[in-house]
């Protein structure tokens, strides 16, 4: 049901967006499972109702600009959803139109979110409703689900096409392309987001344990990207590529960057630096084990000594 | 990579004029092709068969000073200069510029006097001149020049064409890049593992403490009893 689109727009998606769906999703659902009273006894019979308490859908509207071929989606608000007669709820719709309008005058409605797996039949009734603000609606669709193994982000991009299905016009969802796109604040939060620290995080070996994480993946990344660049060198010696010249070029002069830090200065204020930490570590230790020693002598002698201390030292131990 | 795209143009059109031309046209439009500003790259017109056919015909020379602004060098042309026909002023700073790229390829650091000897310039103040009008305005080095050191640091120097044999020693960099990076992914779960460990550890061993001394508490209250 989700062709590639055709129409040849360029998506920009801003982080802003799919941090406010995914936020809008985790209120709605712990507001409808609150965590004291996880429903074991509706297992049984009414499995299908705990289905769907168990992943709600959330609905709101994404707003942007287009300028000329590209779309740019910069923030969502959230929306009233009523499934007696499927449609998003118009008023309220509009009222935060207008109040947007006000502080972001260049911003329109560009289409609407929702989460889920996959797209549906009924999605396409809110789409065809949104038709008349805005002739041709995105459609954003994350997909909850936490999958490990997939590398990409669970954010699908669906245009409206009229396509022929056995002589019948009809419209249907088409996958489009998108890319990220981010502001310098944009960056900000989102690395702040990636940088959380469990909120005891108070010992040091677990805040060592997610620092060192952090870099763990980082060097992960490039070293997927290496594998890459070498398989297709390989590749190209054996002659099942064309060589591509001026990739070569580039190549090379990557590789020639490399070892990036190996002068004698680097290497003498590294230790130096390294030797001094050490230094300190050790200092604070020492410190603390002879305060420590202090404490423990102090509470030895009014432990075992009230009788025979008369201001002279003897020997107790 | 951005001179690359600069360069991908003026490839395409010279390699389209190239393969359409005849063989007489070749030379003097080999001699554009090397006095092109910002044109670094040669391989693409190396690689067209017609330009290869001007092997052993009376042109070869041109064959010969496209080859020498692949992969050669100013020294290597003031060793040949009786083969290789006169060069233009345009030629001769490019292949300067280009003697500069080959030299940083080897080292990150480059002496002046070194510089000095390869390019043929006799004073520092002209060395540096070059350097900077040349090679960094162009775009094909980036680098701070040390004054008090007299030497050139190069983090970043465009690539040149590459030799046949060039391709095996990327592979091994390459390769080598590749196991560092693992090693060192390898490594960095080994302390995550240990820094872990650690604090399991501290924590059982802060548990026992607190047993040990809630027991002599109650063995005290129940003495006293």
């Amino acid at each position: 049901m989700a062709p590639s689109s055709s129409s040849g727009l360029t998506f920009k998606l801003h982080p802003l967006v799919i941090v406010n769906i995914s936020d809008h999703y985790t209120r709605v659902k712990t507001q409808l499972n609150p965590p004291a009273s996880i429903c074991a006894s509706g297992h049984g019979s009414n499995n299908g109702e705990a289905m769907i308490q168990q992943n709600p859908r959330v609905y709101g509207c994404v707003i942007g600009v287009q300028r000329g071929r590209t779309v740019e989606i910069f923030n969502s608000f959230e929306l009233l959803y009523d499934p007696s007669t499927q449609t998003l709820d118009r008023s309220f719709l509009e009222k935060k139109q207008e109040l947007y309008k006000k502080v972001f005058p260049d911003f329109y409605i560009l289409g609407w979110y929702s989460t889920g797996s996959d797209a549906e039949e009924s999605d396409m009734h809110i789409h065809r409703a949104l038709m008349d603000i805005n002739e041709s609606p995105v459609y954003v669709l994350l997909n909850p689900a936490i999958n490990h193994a997939q590398k990409d982000l669970p954010v699908t991009i669906y245009e409206s096409e009229l396509h022929v299905i056995d002589g019948i016009p009809q419209l249907i969802f088409v996958h489009t392309s998108y890319t990220i796109e981010t502001v310098e604040a944009e960056r900000i939060s989102v690395d702040h987001v990636a940088h959380l620290k469990p909120s005891d995080g108070g010992s040091a070996a677990t805040q060592l344990a997610a620092h060192l994480t952090g870099i763990h993946s980082a060097i992960k990344m490039l070293n997927s990207r290496i594998r890459v660049l070498y398989q297709y060198l390989a590749a190209m010696q054996k002659d099942d590529i064309p060589c591509d010249n001026s990739l070569l070029r580039q190549v090379s002069s990557l590789l020639r960057r490399l070892p990036a830090m190996e002068s004698e200065r680097f290497q003498d204020n590294f230790l130096m630096e390294y030797n001094d930490k050490l230094l300190i570590t050790y200092l604070a230790m020492i410190t603390t084990c002879s305060s420590n020693m202090n404490e423990m002598v102090d509470k030895f002698n009014t432990a075992y000594d009230r009788n025979t201390r008369r201001g002279g030292r003897t020997a107790f131990m | 990579m951005d001179i690359e795209q600069k360069q991908a143009e003026i490839i395409d059109q010279l390699v389209k004029r190239a393969s359409t031309c005849k063989p007489e046209a070749l030379g003097p439009l080999i001699i554009e092709a090397t006095s092109h500003p910002s044109l670094f790259a040669f391989s693409e017109i190396l690689a067209l068969p017609t330009v290869a056919q001007l092997q052993g015909t009376t042109d070869s020379v041109y064959l010969d000073v496209l080859r020498l602004f692949a992969h050669g060098t100013w020294g290597d042309y003031k060793c040949n200069a009786s083969r290789i026909p006169q060069l233009s002023p345009d030629q001769i700073l490019k292949l300067k510029q280009l003697t500069v790229l080959t030299l940083a390829e080897s080292n990150k650091v480059l002496p002046y006097d070194t510089l000095m000897v390869e390019l043929d310039v006799t004073n520092v103040r002209q060395l540096e001149d070059f350097l900077i009008n040349e090679c960094m305005y162009a775009g094909i080095v980036r680098g701070k020049l040390d004054q008090l050191k007299r030497c050139f640091e190069v983090p970043f120097a465009a690539g040149r064409d590459l030799r046949p044999g060039q391709l095996g020693n990327m592979l091994d960099t390459l390769s080598n890049w590749l196991n560092t990076s693992e090693n060192l992914l390898i490594s960095i779960q080994d302390k995550i593992k240990w820094a872990d460990s650690m604090s399991e550890m501290d924590k059982k061993h802060r548990k026992e403490a607190e047993e040990g001394v809630e027991e002599v508490k109650k063995s005290l209250s129940m003495k006293r009893e």
